[in-house]
């Protein structure tokens, strides 16, 4: 209404009664700022979570391929194709024993150097039926037509001349001539791997209509010089170890098995110890489908999984894993994949040499895959047919060559390829483990490493601390809330409550450093005693109570009503005394074992608890970040729920009381149930405190993901491992932002919890109003 | 109803009537037990508050305290020989019993035992005390505590004239002073008089010259490093830009030449530091250890000794004051094993105070906007309940969030606009971890607490005092100004207090956001511009965490996390204080002025 006629209004106030303009306009002016202050601030601190979502949206994205460019190849010979570490120098070999690079980038200026030849000093004329390119390891593999083969290898080194910001020069070092196999027949396969001391090749050759393979041990000696040429060691003949026609053959990255596929669908793993090769198992892919044969068998990177495909189509993997059972490595199904549409194999193949992802297709489709989480990043129907495809060394780019003797790049962008709902929450088989599982494992050695990042062991031991802490501290917290507020002296809690109060101010890391350098080496060897203590108070008050209330009244007067605590302390301080004395009498009872090292018979409880149950005892474990824990929370919960307590109208317990209800009646049976929603919401807050608190558990356990709720064994929470990974991560990436989805769980998980406590107190107050 | 009766009176009235005409013994009311058993609840919350404070003030402040050092001679036969010495002299650290597990050296001999029923009892339960001893002379013994089992100890003794020497390195030492060699090669024995004059002369004059050391070392030789590391940074930058010019060569020139000029005072100031060091080196004390060791340290390298079993109660007192002081105003050294913890107690209320001033201002308006200026309805009801709730998210979340948007996203852009340089260089200046954003992120955390309290004390001003003064003619402003936030003052300091209480004991969060273990400058100094809000920092409560974590002997390093805990909560407690003292003040001070 003022609003309405402001000029109107001021010329009818008298003038000793009007504000001065200045007055009213620093109002208006400090009504707006606060307004929008206030909005501001508000909605700064609501962008916390907008900003956290944010950060992990990306996440949850696919890759995105962009068509770059396309190239003419003309007449170039192209039985191989390769590309260098930066994805610049495209390389095609041909059948004549030469390299074609070609330099796509700058493309269009003075500086590129167009399509260049190399070739290996290889003697005259020779030429190579088989020709081969091994991205992985960037070795090309020729094979003459009379049983020699050569490796190549091709390193890339990068200058930076003027005016360009790289330029990448290829040098070429050719192995001499090397005989495998028979000298009458051409190569179908050649395999090479070299591990240090360990090189081994493997071929397959086509001798009278059969398939044959021959492996060949080879070495190299270091001179003064550097390494001296390759020399053969030992021929083998692999052929008649196994059944079949063997159409494909692998080495593993150590040169410890060879792969066999055949023709008739089995997969055959020779191992290879010293100098004999023996047939380890034999397993059969696609047992089971319309086509049992296989079509395409390749390696992914790390050379512990392999990719097949049959003619339907169908996708699988299986990787080298350690059996428990049989002591030594197998090969297992660890994937199936989707289904290659169209019921076509695959006819090309690549591998990304950053992480787990493999280009797969067939014709003129081709997709993207992710082996940990079996996710499809990308997938295409191009318009040409390829004949020859190659991720990028980087994972940034994509290569093909198509039928038509073009070349096709793609740039790809795929930054969290290892993420996903699957990657967190879904039960995987990852490489080299011997089945499904739930795992945190960030980071590893060596640039096959997978990453392992399941949230779900973090979650697991997130809700193992609060459990443990929740178990130690709501009865005492609750007890101690419900006397204070219904039996103790009113004058007395006056002192109580501020001195509960004050240990809510302890900082958390002083909890952390006395549960794990005081108090977790005391425990450690007295586990019996702990338990001892925690039955001996309960069973012991009871005790105490019952004889005092069977007292005769004129003895019974003496202890005051309200003063309980006082006399109770010093007798529970006895108790407790006697009983942690015990302990290691209790522990040579019940806790004799034999130490399986010494034999000698010991009365030990944490030698005893590792025998009997299996699982493990550490000195810093759940118990300690329960106890200690439960320190933290115990004054949160005593407040809220002592308050919620002695808010309950003086009108309910009078009332008890007047009809003859005892204090403890009134109190069980008329303020608790009254109470409830506040002591509920107490529970709750507390809850959502143990489950964010970081120090005490980075402190007082080992920071081990685990997923078992094992009282003498430390956990990782979803807390701590952000403490201990985030500033280790590196900005923007896969872990980065992981991490971040860590702390947007337990930002909804706290956040819910407490909003649904508010509400319920905000409920209970309501109630108790209207009473009033 | 009838139900409820029954539950909410299950006292049977039956056997009140019969007693009713005799008073004096009158049954104990039902569930006396229950009471009992709700008053351990109780009786174990505070005696856990009351053994976790005694717990940290005796640990605490028994770590300043010098204690006597005690010599023991164990038996010949005895584990616990070093080097087939069996004399130890040390400071008594802790009693505690042990339990003997062994119960029989085989499993045969066990079952033996249990068929015999003869009581695996008696012969199990062997306990024993042992002592741990603080031995000192790390540099002799490895480490620095060690465990005797006291029915192995033959004698103990005190020597008076034993010594415990803080050391430069390597924590204290205990030994008998044999003699001193002086840099004129002039030699003073014990037996001579005026042999401990000398010594503390000349451990005082030691003092003296490393004080002036570490003077050159951090104020003039640390303000030269900075600008040193300053013009690299400028010259790399500048050498990699290749074509812009003369100008640049001139400022390549220039900077060189300043370098040239900043290396010179730095050669004459490594120099002197250099000389002094040279004379403290110079004298040179022989000693014996408890075992009849002989070993030699130079004077300069002596920071204090003291007479443990000879002194009095007096001068106890009085180097317990010492001790306290060095502690909180000393640097650490050592792998911050050692010497004091002032930087991280300087950090530790920089950062609070940078929190306090941010997170004040925002609190109250928001506050004041929510309570006296938003209409009041389910919004406003659900955005209060929401901000409560803020108060309940874990500090780390606060803290990745600090990464995330303060270090890297506003950091990083402040780098990007106005330190090219750095971004080039990939040398952050404000993208990486530091005070400022340990501050902002704290002030963050602790918003919610401010603006709960702050609308808790403006409720609490009575309603007729707004409608008086409105109905005065005061604007709505003017009501807040003079009569609202001045009555709701005691109310707001309290709550800014509390968090800065919290805030000064949160680590989680800062630990991703830029405190470290060792920082070389504090984040205030005599360097222009004086206040580098860029700087990382120490902090107590993360130096507690880095001390007994990180620290290659955590047995050693318990005494000094529990001094550093005892500084800490003495802090946060004073905050506590502070809050309650001011608060009470206003109060009385508004009392008397308004109403």
């Amino acid at each position: 209404m003022p609003e309405k006629s402001e000029q109107s209004k001021r010329k009818n106030i008298p003038e000793r009664f009007q504000v001065a303009r200045s007055t009213l306009v620093f109002d208006q002016l400090m009504n707006q700022l606060i307004k929008i202050g206030g909005i501001a601030i508000i909605a700064a601190v609501g962008s916390i979570f907008l900003f956290i979502f944010i950060q992990i949206l990306p996440l949850f994205r696919g890759a995105s391929v962009t068509y770059d460019r396309t190239f003419d190849l003309d007449d170039l010979e192209v039985d191989a194709v390769g590309i260098d570490p930066w994805s610049e120098l495209p390389l095609f070999v041909s059948p004549d024993g030469t390299f074609n690079f070609f330099d796509v980038a700058d493309i269009g200026t003075d500086y590129n150097r167009g399509v260049f030849t190399v070739r290996p000093d290889f003697p005259g004329d020779t030429e190579f039926p088989f020709v081969r390119y091994d991205q992985r390891r960037n070795t090309a593999l020729f094979g003459t037509g009379d049983g020699r083969f050569s490796a190549v290898e091709v390193t890339f080194n990068q200058t930076h001349p003027p005016h360009r910001s790289r330029e990448v020069v290829p040098v070429v070092t050719a192995s001499p001539l090397l005989r495998l196999g028979r000298d009458d027949a051409p190569y179908e396969h050649i395999e090479y791997v070299d591990a240090g001391r360990n090189k081994l090749a493997v071929a397959i050759q086509r001798v009278e209509g059969r398939q044959v393979v021959y492996a060949l041990t080879l070495s190299q000696r270091q001179t003064l010089l550097g390494p001296g040429p390759l020399t053969r060691e030992r021929e083998f003949s692999l052929t008649d170890l196994f059944e079949g026609e063997p159409a494909f053959v692998r080495i593993t990255a150590d040169t410890d098995f060879v792969i066999v596929g055949t023709t008739e669908g089995d997969v055959h793993l020779l191992a290879r110890a010293a100098d004999r090769f023996s047939l380890r198992q034999t397993v059969r892919p696609f047992a089971g489908t319309a086509d049992e044969g296989i079509h395409s068998m390749d390696f992914m990177f790390g050379d512990l999984s392999l990719v097949f495909t049959n003619s339907e189509g169908r996708n699988v993997m299986y990787s080298v894993f350690h059996d428990e059972e049989r002591g030594y490595r197998i090969l297992g199904r660890t994937k199936e994949f989707e289904r290659l549409p169209f019921g076509k194999g695959a006819t090309f193949y690549s591998t990304s040499l950053r992480n787990k992802a493999f280009l797969i297709g067939a014709g003129d489709f081709a997709t993207i895959r992710y082996a940990t989480t079996k996710r499809t990043r990308w997938e295409s129907t191009l318009d040409f047919e390829v004949r020859h495809a190659v991720l990028g060394p980087r994972y940034d780019k994509i290569l093909f060559v198509d039928t038509q003797n073009r070349l096709h790049l793609f740039d790809l962008v795929d930054r969290h390829p290892a993420t996903g709902l699957r990657a967190y929450f879904g039960r995987i088989h990852y490489e080299g483990r011997a089945g499904p599982e739930f795992m945190w494992q960030s980071t590893g050695g060596g640039d096959d490493f997978e990453p392992k990042i399941s949230m779900v062991p973090l979650i697991i031991g997130t809700m193992k601390g609060t459990v443990y802490a929740m178990m130690f501290a709501v009865p005492i917290a609750l007890l101690a809330a419900l006397y204070t507020s219904q039996f103790l002296k009113p004058e007395l809690r006056r002192i109580v409550k501020p001195v509960m109060e004050i240990m809510e101010s302890v900082p958390t890391v002083v909890l952390g450093f006395l549960a794990a350098l005081w108090f977790a080496p005391i425990i450690s060897g007295s586990v019996p005693s702990v338990f001892l203590v925690c039955v001996a108070l309960p069973v012991s008050v009871f005790a105490f109570g019952a004889i005092i209330a069977s007292l005769p009244k004129r003895m019974r007067v003496l202890i005051k009503d309200g003063y309980e605590f006082l006399y109770f302390a010093p007798f529970m301080f006895l108790v407790g005394w006697v009983a942690w004395s015990l302990g290691p009498v209790f522990e040579s009872i019940f806790f004799v074992v034999a130490d399986p090292d010494s034999g000698v018979v010991v009365a030990d409880f944490r030698l005893w608890w590792q025998l009997n149950s299996g699982m493990s005892f550490e000195q810093r474990n759940a118990l300690v970040v329960g106890l200690f824990m439960g320190f933290a929370i115990i004054p949160t919960i005593f407040t809220i729920a002592e308050d919620s307590m002695s808010n309950v109208p003086d009108a309910f317990r009078s009332g008890s009381l007047a009809l003859g209800a005892s204090r403890w009646q009134t109190a069980v049976n008329v303020v608790l149930p009254t109470a409830a929603a506040g002591i509920f919401s107490a529970l709750m807050i507390g809850f959502g405190r143990a489950v964010g608190e970081t120090m005490i558990v980075l402190m007082a356990t080992g920071n081990t993901p685990v997923m078992n709720f094992n009282m003498f064994e430390g956990m990782r929470t979803l807390a701590a491992n952000i403490a201990v990974e985030l500033p280790e991560a590196a900005q923007g990436g896969s872990l980065y932002r992981s991490l971040f989805l860590g702390a947007m769980l337990l930002f909804l998980m706290t956040f819910l919890v407490n909003t649904v406590a508010e509400i319920l107190r905000q409920r209970l107050r309501d109630r108790f109003k209207a009473v009033e | 109803m009838a139900d409820a009766e029954k539950e909410i009176f299950p006292c049977p009235m039956k056997r009140m009537k019969g007693n009713e005409n005799s008073v004096r013994n009158v049954k104990t009311p039902p569930g006396e037990a229950g009471v009992w058993f709700a008053s351990m609840g109780l009786a174990l919350g505070l005696s856990m508050v009351v053994l976790l404070f005694g717990l940290i003030f005796v640990r605490g402040f028994g770590f300043f305290w010098p204690v006597p050092v005690m010599q023991i001679e164990l038996q010949d036969d005895s584990e616990a020989a070093f080097r087939g010495a069996t004399t130890f002299a040390g400071a008594l650290a802790k009693t505690q019993q042990r339990t003997d597990r062994i119960v029989s050296e085989s499993v045969e001999e066990f079952e033996r035992d249990q068929d015999e029923e003869s009581g695996a009892l008696a012969t199990i339960v062997d306990t024993y005390t042992e002592i741990q001893l603080f031995v000192g002379n790390r540099d002799f013994y490895g480490q620095s505590f060690r465990y005797f089992r006291e029915d192995e100890i033959q004698s103990t003794t005190f020597p008076s004239d034993i010594v415990r020497a803080e050391r430069r390195i390597e924590g204290d030492g205990i030994f008998y002073p044999q003699r001193i060699r002086q840099v004129d090669g002039s030699e003073i024995t014990v037996d001579e008089d005026g042999f401990e004059e000398t010594m503390a002369r000349l451990v005082r004059e030691a003092r003296a010259r490393r004080a002036e050391i570490n003077r050159i070392d951090r104020r003039e030789i640390g303000a030269i490093n900075l600008e040193i590391n300053d013009i690299h940074l400028e010259l790399r930058y500048l050498q990699r830009h290749a074509d812009e010019g003369e100008a640049r060569e001139r400022r390549i020139a220039a900077l060189e030449e300043r370098a040239e000029r900043l290396r010179e005072s730095f050669a004459i100031l490594e120099q002197r530091a250099d000389e002094l060091r040279q004379l403290n080196r110079g004298n040179t004390l022989f000693f014996q250890r408890a075992d009849g060791s002989e070993g030699q340290m130079a004077i300069g390298d002596l920071y204090r000794f003291h007479y443990p079993n000879r002194i009095g109660i007096f001068d106890r007192v009085v180097l317990f004051g010492i001790h306290f002081w060095d502690f909180v105003s000393g640097y650490p050294r050592d792998a911050n094993m050692e010497g004091g913890i002032f930087p991280a107690i300087f950090g530790t209320l920089v950062m609070t105070l940078i929190m306090s001033i941010a997170v004040t201002p925002f609190g109250v308006i928001a506050a004041i906007y929510l309570r006296e200026y938003a209409r009041q309805g389910p919004l406003v009801r659900s955005v209060r309940i929401a901000v409560n709730n803020l108060a309940g998210v874990p500090s780390i979340v606060y803290g990745v969030f600090g990464l995330g948007f303060f270090v890297y996203f506003v950091g990083g852009s402040i780098d990007a606009l106005f330190y090219p340089m750095s971004t080039e260089m990939n040398v952050p200046t404000f993208g990486t971890g530091g005070i400022l954003w340990a501050g902002l992120t704290l002030a963050l955390l602790n918003l919610p607490v401010v603006i709960v309290a702050t609308e808790e004390a403006i409720t609490a001003v009575p309603r007729g005092v707004r409608e008086g003064s409105l109905a005065c003619g005061a604007s709505k402003w003017q009501t807040m100004q003079r009569l609202v936030i001045p009555a709701s003052a005691p109310g707001i300091l309290t709550g800014m207090i509390l968090a800065m209480a919290r805030g000064a004991g949160e680590v989680a969060p800062l630990m991703l956001v830029g405190v470290v273990a060792l920082a070389p400058n504090l984040p205030v100094d005599t360097n222009f511009p004086f206040v580098h809000l860029e700087r990382k920092f120490m902090h107590l409560g993360f130096h507690i965490y880095d001390v007994g974590f990180q620290s290659p002997d955590s047995e050693a390093a318990i005494p000094t996390v529990f001094a550093t805990t005892l500084i800490l909560i003495m802090l946060i407690v004073a905050l506590n204080l502070t809050a309650i003292l001011i608060r009470n003040h206003l109060r009385k001070r508004h009392k008397a002025s308004a109403f």
